[in-house]
């Protein structure tokens, strides 16, 4: 089919950059923050996260990478805007050293921790909209659909980016959210270096769902020790270099 | 008044001066924020005095009778009062068989006094030379103020308007000496300033002893005019030398210093309620007053705040007070009512009030930041940035470049977040300058901004970006860690040691663990006891 509507298509046509064309999920053209993956960039309306909206990530367990897939993104925010990075009662202290070493600039980040459900909402709302949050993370429980239409209008309004972290069952209920992703752990075997994630994007802008993505974070987390037989017996151990990509420079003490 | 504080005007000849007279201040003191319920109603005119002043004959079946008693004997009333036929000098029994709902208060000099002095450093935004003339009046030194408003008539309507906000009312005298404005704005008359009309106004218009005005009188004397024709030191002598000096000054014929207040950055002021206010959410209009002379308090004298107390009071309860805390120091109206508000909807405790107040203390002197004109230039330069960044060379990020309407944006949420959360809720986040994880961070108070980065980064090891506030302990089984399936040591181990130097040594080995589902858990084995430990989570 798609075939067919190339060809009957005239090229200056499909040159023109006000065309919308059902097939091609690039037609956004609101240039989104680059997720840091290509392969995510390539499957994601402007190729990468929006920059407003909200986007929910569907996971039931935490250290399956659900942050690291997004600290590329978190990093480049945090560096190009004065804007604050808001964290809303994280589950558990989002570790400065590992924020620094993937490249987010602390002086940007906001830890909240209001006490109540309602008591979230309104900070969500009302960070969303204030146009002070570069993006704002959330962990909520129990929100419904009409509350994320709230957050999704606010975000707009705010040109700010929601994340929610949401359990997997969630996907199962409709949201409207503008991009929703379900996270999956991967069984990495030994003999690979880095760790990857499972993803599935379930609901974007311009395209259907996808099936699974298979990312690779590109980290030494997985080395495996050669040799490990107890820790009791432990030698010093060689440790790889890290990617230059994941240091941080031109941080100056301010 | 500290004297060395106090700056003595000398006089000149072409001074003018500016009296306002309160004369219903001691009602007012009591019942200012009545006046905007008829304001409401469109109860107003201006009178030929262009003081505002409510009309009579009942147009505001609303207001209320205020009167104001001395021993048991009325002294002053309001415009409703004066309308159902209270006199002045009956007692409260015959002011009760005119009508029911009258409310009475005791006069209270101290607080008139108070208001008065408060009024004298609210008339300091019009200029420095302001004095107080007890017991109702207020000079005003405008000479060299009236440039700055643009002519006598603006700065005379401008005071009017501001005053009449504030809910109180004034006669308003002008002339070239103070103490003939005083004698304009205490007989109502409308200023004239020139010499003959001075000298049309009638005895009973001099600030002197009743004797001197009776045996005036009695001379034939009608009007000063008549007065000042008699020779001086005949006056001087049958009347004494303070009167003679008195009219000397009254005329200008000699220097006349006034004694200005000095400046006080302390702000206080409140509004009595005359009925109860029952719905907190009614004080709304009351706290817009009051912070409304706030900033206007502050704007004359380019300071701003960083924190403020209301406090709400009833005669039958406990008063409630709350402070608002601001992110840094500022002037602004909107945003101060926008945290009052979100403080009021907190008070659900407070059955009743009768009287709202607000006063500040600490003040700090206001950094005047301009906005750049060339605002849009800085959207510019971010998307420009943002296409550099995407070239690998990042050592030289740019400058961050901070408007001062992100500023104030970023300060008004985290003011929002203080204000309905509490301040200790939102906190930012920074390396602390030491090798255990759990002390390698620390949480940082957004007004002090201590941020501590290292000098040089060392740390090469992996850092998971959870840390566990207190490490959890996990089974082991053939050594080896289980978190609800065994964990597979994939990195490690890092060696942290510590404690040697108090004698509770502590070593630790830190690996990364997998889950059998795929998760990545920080844990560590304590060399003394071999127990594991999780103390991060990869995600």
């Amino acid at each position: 089919m798609s075939r067919h509507l190339k060809t009957a298509l005239p090229k200056e046509l499909l040159q023109r950059t006000g065309l919308w064309r059902a097939s091609s999920i690039h037609c956004d053209f609101r240039k989104g923050v680059s997720t840091g993956f290509k392969i995510l960039d390539d499957h994601l309306p402007g190729s990468g996260w929006p920059e407003d909206g909200v986007t929910e990530l569907l996971h039931d367990q935490y250290g399956i990478g659900e942050l690291r897939l997004l600290t590329p993104a978190l990093a480049r925010l945090s560096r190009e805007q004065t804007r604050w990075l808001l964290w809303v009662s994280p589950p558990y202290i989002p570790y400065p050293p590992a924020l620094l070493k993937a490249g987010i600039d602390l002086t940007s980040v906001l830890i909240v921790k209001p006490k109540t459900a309602s008591d979230t909402l309104w900070v969500l709302e009302q960070a969303l909209s204030s146009k002070s949050c570069s993006a704002v993370l959330a962990w909520p429980r129990n929100i419904n659909s009409k509350q994320i239409r709230r957050l999704q209008v606010a975000s707009k309004k705010g040109n700010s980016w929601s994340i929610l972290f949401r359990p997997a069952s969630a996907a199962d209920h409709p949201s409207p959210a503008e991009l929703r992703v379900q996270l999956f752990a991967t069984k990495t075997s030994a003999l690979q270096k880095s760790t990857s994630i499972n993803l599935k994007i379930l609901k974007r802008r311009g395209g259907w769902a996808t099936g699974i993505i298979n990312l690779h974070f590109g980290d030494t987390l997985n080395q495996a020790i050669p040799d490990f037989q107890a820790p009791v017996k432990n030698q010093p151990q060689a440790l790889d270099k890290e990617q230059p990509d994941s240091k941080v420079d031109g941080f100056r003490l301010h | 008044m500290a004297s060395d504080s106090t700056k003595v005007a000398g006089r000149e000849n072409t001074g003018l001066w500016l009296c306002l007279h309160f004369k219903q201040l001691p009602v007012e003191i009591f019942s200012r924020d009545d006046c905007l319920y008829e304001a409401a109603a469109g109860a107003l005119q201006r009178t030929a005095a262009g003081a505002l002043q409510r009309t009579a004959a009942g147009a505001s079946p609303t207001g209320t009778a205020v009167v104001i008693t001395t021993r048991q004997r009325i002294c002053y009333r309001n415009q409703v009062a004066r309308d159902i036929g209270i006199r002045i000098g009956s007692s409260m029994d015959t002011a009760y068989t005119l009508s029911s709902e009258i409310v009475s208060f005791e006069r209270d000099e101290e607080k008139e006094f108070s208001t008065l002095s408060y009024l004298a450093q609210w008339a300091y935004q019009f200029t420095p030379g302001v004095s107080i003339k007890a017991p109702h009046s207020l000079l005003l030194d405008i000479k060299g103020c009236l440039k700055l408003f643009g002519g006598l008539e603006n700065l005379k309507s401008r005071i009017d308007g501001k005053l009449y906000e504030l809910g109180y009312t004034a006669n308003t005298g002008i002339h070239t000496t103070p103490l003939a404005a005083l004698c304009f704005a205490e007989a109502g008359f409308a200023e004239a300033n020139s010499i003959e009309a001075l000298l049309s106004l009638p005895i009973t218009c001099l600030r002197a002893d009743e004797k001197i005005i009776e045996s005036l009188k009695q001379m034939g004397i009608q009007n000063i005019g008549g007065l000042l024709a008699l020779p001086m030191d005949g006056l001087s002598r049958r009347f004494g030398v303070s009167f003679a000096d008195y009219l000397q000054r009254l005329i200008g014929e000699k220097p006349d210093p006034q004694k200005f207040i000095s400046e006080t950055p302390r702000f206080f002021s409140d509004i009595t309620f005359l009925s109860d206010i029952t719905n907190i959410q009614s004080l709304a209009f009351p706290v817009k007053r009051l912070l409304s002379e706030f900033c206007d308090f502050l704007q004359a004298r380019q300071l701003h705040i960083n924190q403020m107390t209301f406090k709400l009071s009833h005669r039958n309860h406990d008063p409630k007070s709350f402070t608002i805390y601001l992110a840094s120091p500022e002037n602004d109206a909107a945003m101060f009512l926008m945290l009052t508000q979100l403080q009021l909807d907190k008070i659900n405790d407070m059955p009743e009030v009768d009287n709202l107040c607000l006063a500040a203390n600490t003040f700090y002197p206001a950094d005047s930041v301009s906005d750049d004109l060339f605002h849009n230039m800085h959207s510019l330069e971010r998307n420009n940035s943002l296409e550099r960044s995407n070239s690998p060379e990042r050592n030289n990020s740019p400058e961050r470049i901070q408007s001062k309407a992100d500023l104030d944006r970023t300060n008004r949420l985290l003011n929002m977040f203080r204000a309905r959360l509490g301040p200790q809720t939102c906190f930012g986040l920074s390396l602390a300058n030491d090798h255990r994880p759990e002390k390698a961070w620390k949480t940082v108070h957004l007004n002090q901004k201590n941020y501590w980065f290292p000098e040089n980064e060392k740390e090469d090891n992996p850092r998971p970006l959870y840390l566990l506030n207190v490490p959890q302990e996990l089974k082991a089984i053939h050594h080896l860690p289980s978190l609800g399936g065994q964990l597979e040591l994939t990195r490690g181990p890092e060696r942290i040691d510590f404690g040697w130097w108090d004698g509770n040594q502590s070593a630790r080995d830190y690996y990364i663990g997998r889950h059998p589902c795929g998760a990545l858990y920080w844990v560590f084995s304590e060399k003394r006891s071999g127990k594991w430990f999780l103390h991060g989570i990869f995600s």
